[in-house]
């Protein structure tokens, strides 16, 4: 890098940095000072001169403690979990297929096929869930966890295949011509020798499946009415504010519980995700 | 010859085998669907109604267009996608270009700034609705209040709620867009960039000559993903106006009708109207990015 | 150990015609390498072999069994890549073994046959490891050691030399023809390195845009080019090509241009004789060409312009100009001219060649 001047470093650098990380940072830090405030604290008057709204001295785990005994949050927890590996599962199957499909094998209108599933991806959910809503009664599957199922690969699959396919084609054809002549019929080359590589690409895949089956919001609002059915997302959003009493300590709470998973699989694997996605690792 | 097609038969055969679960899902959950919709857009279908459906041809899309109800809720959702959209992607230009450069701690600060985006939306925006929209009996309610009055008073009532979900869109996109560019400017080779400061004293310069069209295809990718959860946000402005929507935009002003009104026949056209922008938009950055199918060559 | 046949072989894509009417007898135990410029068509008649490519018409086999419907893993073959094609996700080991598993030989055999290839190979040391952990020879070793493992009916090489540096490359040459002469198996050898080609094969086939140019033992291509292409391909630095006139002169036949006026050999007279009074190709390797002395009959000596020297150790290449045309001579490490001096140089009489000047074959 270019050797600069140590002011400048520090008015181009550091103080752009701190400035962006403090705010995308600020409102988690308030939400888990939220969640550790206790009660009396937390409606307290501004004006009140033991306030002290950037920190709290009396941390307090009620609020988690409520929200684990009191609420269907377990619940919601192990819905949204199940939910997002089951969707997951499928969506990372069918995009390993259809990628391996699209990058390696030639076929009428394999082009047409490629641009068209990725277009899907971007089709918004927004325009979807009216006629989804509609199939999803047909089927009678609505207020189940298999309304969910069925729906999230809509958005999954593409974005799967999509990545996948671009991984795929970073990998030399020479692999798997070769495993052709060691004796391997095509498919089994693709399971012992593309599939292995394409690891960190099938990871960063599915940790991307995961997140946003986790987050998806608008779905599960739909689809779901039962309490104890809820995910996370919606759950938190519409059990904990009824009408216009919000248990802040608990939604705080929640939404910090409910999005552990998420993070840790993120803080683990954001290099592979990174990576992945724009299909640029190299064996 | 007949010898020469059998294993390109085969190859095709096992290409459809593979695509087959992928089709079939598509075909069920995506194409259905829409088809549906366009049928439905041009009936007056309502599962509270009685009575048969009727056709009603165009009925339900001049119904709207003469409604300055759906005029205001687009002129809200473009002004709403152009305004995050740039704001977007300044963050996140910024973002990328501060962390493309080594230094300690630099993973720590990508999760941080990765953080806003892989946080479920709907969990981090209560975050936000609890910084910026705090009820009545809380600690700082009074001062966040006296901000709202401020803003509503200036603007019009919404306007304060309305502008929080902006921030937010803004802050979550950022993110993405930051960690987007990033794995761009990983991606082009590192002697491009040394290359330019060579050749030109001024960052800004370079930045302009050379950064920028280095990263045109992820910028457009970029900018095409952000208008498009833009134009269709419903979640974001659902959840941090509560359910309580002042400002709508399209994709809230349908699932009232559609949801809480049973009207599925104008719902599915006023969705509808949104896909004319969204190909407009998709055709004028296909243009600058290369479509996938062509990285092929 | 095999012979591998090529009848009428044809291969088009939507618009490149890649390989056209290749006919070819590749003997048992032969060692057989294609070598022309990229794009010639001889990668993809080895895909073709391999079962990789579709063959469009025509017919290959191997052995006595025709092949063009079997799947790549039924030819009994194997093949070693340019970019060496080991599985990343291997150990050396396991790489080597692969063949062997997928065809279900038993443990103690694969064992064995490891075993036995990376002795050969000098890489015992290596088995543990893991293809990234190897230097560019060492992942070339393991690439052969995968193929001759499964003691196939034929070995089929794509340019396994180029991606080594240019040392390692001559090195790895002649591990390779010693391996051969050791193994005794049938192989077919793609490379655009004409000294690659010449110091492998046992015969060489020359391809250019999809043609077979000629087909011969390297000696016999460099001796006796069947055109004009193969005349340059073949031999470093490429052949001097001179336009001439054939004229009629003294009871004898000339070739002349501006600043050249030699006498026909006389092995090449009677051939040229339909060619009197006109123009004609003549070829005269830099190799045959050198300083003038008295015992070389004036008729085959000509005055040529030092352009540049090239001082190489072991011999110097002289870039000179006669009228027109430019053409290199290579001379001994002693000679002592200076770039711009004037020199007189004679050709060996029966070395030079003569083409068509439309069909380019050799006269």
């Amino acid at each position: 890098m270019v050797i600069e001047r140590k002011w400048k470093t520090w008015v181009y650098f550091y103080i752009p940095l701190t400035v962006f990380v403090v705010g995308t940072l600020f409102p988690f830090y308030w939400m888990l000072i939220t969640a550790i405030r206790p009660d009396a604290e937390l409606y307290r008057s501004w004006r009140a001169a033991t306030n002290t709204p950037f920190w709290t001295l009396q941390p307090t785990l009620e609020h988690f403690r409520d929200l684990m005994a009191k609420t269907t949050f377990p619940h919601w927890l192990w819905n949204t979990l199940f939910i997002a590996v089951v969707s997951t599962a499928i969506s990372l199957f069918c995009g390993l297929l259809a990628g391996y499909a699209l990058a390696r094998l030639r076929f009428p209108m394999a082009g047409t096929l490629g641009t068209s599933i990725f277009v899907t991806y971007l089709v918004p959910p927004t325009l979807l869930f009216i006629p989804l809503a509609n199939i999803i009664r047909t089927f009678q599957v609505g207020d189940t966890p298999w309304a969910l199922i069925l729906t999230y690969p809509t958005f999954l699959i593409p974005f799967c295949t999509w990545l996948l396919m671009g991984y795929f084609k970073t990998i030399p054809k020479e692999l798997e011509e070769c495993a052709r002549i060691d004796g391997a019929t095509r498919f089994g080359a693709m399971v012992r020798i593309i599939f292995p590589i394409a690891v960190p690409g099938i990871l960063s895949a599915g940790i991307f499946a995961f997140t946003l089956s986790w987050n998806e919001f608008i779905y599960a609002l739909v689809f779901l009415s039962s309490p104890e059915k809820k995910t996370v997302p919606v759950g938190v959003v519409s059990e904990l504010i009824r009408g216009d009493i919000y248990f802040w300590g608990q939604l705080m709470a929640g939404a910090l519980l409910g999005s552990i998973p998420v993070a840790l699989v993120y803080s683990f694997f954001v290099e592979y995700y990174v990576t992945g996605l724009t299909g640029s690792v190299k064996g | 010859m007949r010898v020469a097609t059998t294993a390109r038969r085969r190859d095709i055969q096992v290409a459809y085998l593979l695509l087959a679960p992928t089709l079939l899902l598509l075909l069920t959950a995506l194409a259905y669907p829409v088809g549906w919709e366009v049928w439905t857009s041009l009936t007056d279908l309502s599962p509270l109604k009685d009575g048969p459906t009727a056709f009603v041809g165009l009925e339900n899309y001049r119904r709207f267009l003469a409604d300055p109800e759906f005029w205001r809720a687009a002129t809200v959702t473009v002004v709403y996608a152009a305004v995050t959209s740039v704001a977007k992607l300044s963050l996140g230009v910024g973002f990328a270009l501060l962390l493309a450069r080594p230094f300690r701690g630099r993973a720590l600060v990508f999760l941080a700034i990765f953080l806003p985006w892989a946080y479920p939306a709907s969990v981090s925006v209560i975050g936000w609705y609890w910084t910026l929209n705090p009820p009545i009996p809380t600690a700082y309610s009074v001062f966040m209040g006296n901000v709202k009055y401020a803003v509503d008073g200036v603007l019009g009532g919404g306007a304060w709620a309305f502008l929080s979900v902006t921030l937010f869109n803004i802050w979550r996109g950022s993110s993405f867009i930051g960690v987007f560019l990033l794995a761009g400017i990983n991606a082009v080779p590192p002697e491009l960039f040394e290359c330019a400061v060579l050749e030109s004293k001024s960052a800004w310069r370079r930045f302009w000559l050379v950064t920028v069209p280095l990263l045109k295809p992820f910028l457009a990718l970029a900018v095409f993903l952000s208008l498009t959860t833009a134009f269709a946000d419903l979640a974001n402005v659902w959840m941090l106006t509560a359910g309580r929507i002042v400002y709508p935009v399209v994709g809230t002003h349908a699932y009232w009708l559609a949801i809480r009104g049973g009207q599925f026949g104008p719902a599915s056209a006023l969705s509808l109207t949104l896909v004319p922008f969204l190909l407009a938009v998709l055709l004028i950055l296909f243009r600058m990015f290369d479509p996938p199918e062509k990285e092929r060559a | 150990m095999a012979q591998v046949m090529m009848k009428d072989l044809n291969k088009k894509y939507d618009e490149v015609h890649a390989v056209k009417d290749v006919n070819l007898h590749i003997r048992d135990k032969e060692f057989m390498v294609l070598v022309g410029p990229s794009g010639c068509g001889k990668s993809t008649t080895l895909r073709m072999v391999a079962g990789l490519e579709e063959i469009t018409s025509g017919e290959i086999s191997i052995g006595d069994r025709v092949v063009n419907d079997l799947p790549p893993k039924d030819r009994d073959i194997a093949m070693v890549f340019q970019n060496y094609a080991l599985y990343p996700h291997m150990t050396v080991y396991d790489n080597m073994a692969f063949g062997l598993k997928m065809r279900k030989f038993p443990k103690v055999e694969i064992q064995k046959r490891v075993q036995d290839a990376a002795e050969i190979l000098g890489i015992q040391e290596l088995l543990k490891r893991k293809p990234r952990q190897l230097s560019g020879g060492q992942r070339q070793r393991v690439a052969v050691g995968r193929a001759i493992v499964r003691h196939p009916q034929v070995f089929l090489f794509d340019e396994p030399l180029s991606n080594l540096d240019a040392k390692l490359r001559v090195q790895m040459r002649v591990e390779l023809k010693r391996l051969h002469e050791r193994l005794e198996t049938t192989a077919i050898y793609v490379t655009h390195d004409q000294v690659e080609a010449m110091t492998l094969g046992d015969r060489v086939v020359v391809m250019k845009d999809g043609w077979i140019q000629q087909v011969g033992e390297p000696l016999e291509l460099y001796g006796r080019p069947a055109n004009k292409f193969v005349a340059g391909f073949i031999g470093s630095p490429s052949m001097n090509f001179v336009d001439v006139k054939v004229a009629d002169a003294n009871g004898a036949l000339w070739a002349e241009t501006q600043g050249i006026r030699v006498k026909v050999p006389p092995i090449h007279t009677s051939r040229l004789v339909p060619y009197k009074g006109q123009q004609v190709t003549m070829g005269v390797r830099p190799e045959d060409l050198h300083p003038a002395s008295g015992s070389d009959p004036r008729e085959y000596c000509f005055d040529a312009v030092v352009d540049v020297v090239e001082p190489l150790g072991s011999e110097i290449l002289l870039d000179l100009r006669v009228g027109n045309n430019t053409i290199v001579a290579r001379v001994e490490p002693t000679n002592r001219v200076k770039v711009h001096e004037s020199t007189r140089l004679a050709l060996t009489p029966d070395r030079a060649h003569f083409f068509d000047l439309k069909t380019e074959l050799a006269i």
